[in-house]
């Protein structure tokens, strides 16, 4: 259930092409089809971006799209998910699977809406940050919908903190890509998608996440994390500044915390301020910081300078926990001498990920099951957080393939795919 | 009757657009849903609803819900401005009547921000 080709994009050309996507067939969908595009193109150390089979349905949380590339923190392949809106935008932008190559001679962001790619100058947006980057792209293109993928100035400058941002709100590269970009002088990608999904059967397919739908959990929040990690209250600490929880795309469970500190939370018209405050989207930099002593509104007033910056909020956060500031004049500057001394992961846990998959996903289950869950989840698109934490019949999950696509998938091949 | 609105309650899933999308097209997309997010003004978190009927849009505001005349989009501020216009073109809601159905959108909402009355 895949629409549109492959796209080669070459930036040492400032060329495209396009060709006929048929990896599903040859490698698997998903992150099997993007990780053997990058072992195709593995000389040229690609970026490869896609999405999974039924991302951008009516299955729960189909939201999942990815980033496959060489992490310049490891030295190894790692993937970074690509949530909020972006996945789907991927799957609906006309292209099927996106292999970016070479270096830029200049500044440039790919545009890519309706199966037309187009490589754009973005000399002026050098230096500025991801809010400005976002915001610039939607003027220019005169589309406040788009989708925007940007590499922020600790990006730009190939900061050990370095981490792609989705939009306004940051993202879960934990592995550093955002620097891969800022490397290739790839400022950003933009997405817009209006495309349309065919799945073989479908009836069946949506008469089937129907029925999953029904029985899934509602619950808003960072709740279902916490309290699996016996962590603390973080909704309780957030809940002053709340405006409204936030899902990403085809998600019932909103974990996305919509906060506002420049005016009072109750605001509901659109004629207050104009940046009013910042969606949390990283739990794991919640958890942290409050775990560190940190006042509410300061925290979120630091995760929104890491997520213009372009700085992963994990470990920003991680190494802000340490010195805990009560008072929100001081954050930009707490912000502006993080160093990136503290690794990745949550405050519970000792785990980091694994090779291929850093911790953007809460360490719930067994080390096993974490892992299930990510080869699931990137093959089909589903977030893994939601398949941990949800309770979803996995069996059942698989049996969407078929009239998805055709394509039969079980547990058994999918450790094939991604071993 | 009609679909309606409470949308405070809306977590921007656009699950509607897709269940409304896929009971014009048997397929998914987020171009021919008779029901759309105003999603423009993303760092205000200003996220409403429209539903576009043979007689008027339903308008649901995180300030207030209100039915609009079709032509009349323009006023009103946010909701009603230029990124909401591509709903004009669409079909406008039946209820699900013509798949034998209830409405879909109302259905398959997670968070109950969907209801008819």
């Amino acid at each position: 259930m895949y629409y549109g080709d492959t796209l080669l994009v070459n930036l040492d050309t400032g060329t495209t092409e396009q060709f006929s996507f048929d990896e599903v067939g040859v490698f698997g969908p998903g992150l099997a089809a993007g990780i053997g595009l990058y072992e195709k193109y593995g000389d040229a150390d690609p970026l490869v971006i896609g999405s999974g089979l039924l991302t951008g349905t009516t299955a729960p949380a189909s939201c999942l799209g990815f980033v496959v590339g060489k992490s310049p923190l490891t030295g190894e392949v790692a993937v970074s998910p690509l949530g909020l809106y972006a996945g789907a935008e991927v799957k609906l932008s006309g292209f099927a699977m996106i292999v970016i190559r070479g270096t830029s001679d200049k500044p440039v962001y790919l545009w890519l809406h309706d199966g037309v790619a187009d490589i754009q100058d973005a000399s002026a947006l050098w230096g500025r940050d991801n809010w400005e980057t976002t915001d610039a792209i939607r003027q220019e293109m005169g589309e406040g919908l788009i989708q925007v993928i940007s590499a922020g100035p600790a990006c730009e400058e190939g900061s050990r903190l370095a981490s792609f941002s989705i939009d306004y709100w940051g993202s879960g590269d934990t592995a550093g890509l955002g620097a891969a970009m800022g490397a290739r002088k790839l400022k950003a990608v933009a997405l817009r998608g209006l495309g349309m999904l065919d799945p073989e059967d479908p009836e069946a397919y949506y008469e089937a996440t129907m029925e999953m739908l029904a029985g899934s959990p509602a619950e808003p929040g960072f709740g279902r994390l916490s309290k699996g990690l016996g962590a603390g209250d973080v909704d309780g600490w957030l809940k002053p500044m709340v405006h409204r929880y936030r899902s990403c795309f085809a998600c019932p469970a909103a974990c996305n915390t919509f906060v506002k500190y420049n005016e009072p939370a109750s605001v509901l018209a659109p004629d207050g301020v104009d940046e009013p405050g910042v969606m949390v989207t990283s739990a794991a930099a919640a958890l942290w910081l409050m775990g560190g002593g940190w006042e509410a509104e300061p925290a979120c007033r630091a995760m929104e300078a890491m997520a213009r910056a372009g700085i992963d909020q994990v470990r920003g956060a991680r190494e802000l926990a340490e010195k805990p500031l009560k008072d929100p004049a001081g954050v930009a500057a707490a912000v502006s001498a993080l160093t990136g001394s503290a690794a990745a992961g949550w405050p519970s846990s000792d785990r980091v990920g694994s090779g291929l998959f850093g911790p953007w996903v809460p360490p719930l289950g067994s080390p096993d099951e974490w892992m299930e869950a990510h080869r699931l989840g990137y093959l089909l698109g589903i977030c893994p957080t939601y398949l941990l934490t949800s309770g979803i019949d996995r069996g059942a999950l698989l049996g969407l393939c078929g009239p998805a696509s055709g394509v039969e998938l079980d547990t058994g091949r999918i450790a094939e795919m991604l071993p | 009757m009609r679909v309606k609105v409470k949308p405070m309650d809306c977590t921007g899933c656009a699950l509607c657009e897709l269940a409304c999308g896929f009971h014009w097209d048997e397929a998914f997309s987020l171009i021919s849903a008779s029901i759309m997010q105003y999603r423009a003004e993303e760092k205000k978190d200003y996220l409403g609803i429209i539903v576009k009927t043979e007689e008027d849009l339903f308008l649901g505001r995180p300030e207030g819900a209100e039915a609009v005349k079709l032509g009349e989009l323009q006023k009103g501020g946010g909701g009603g401005g230029a990124s909401a216009k591509p709903i004009l073109i669409r079909e406008a809601c039946d209820m699900c009547e013509s798949v034998g159905k209830d409405p879909q959108c109302v259905a398959i909402c997670p968070h109950d921000a969907l209801y008819v009355e």
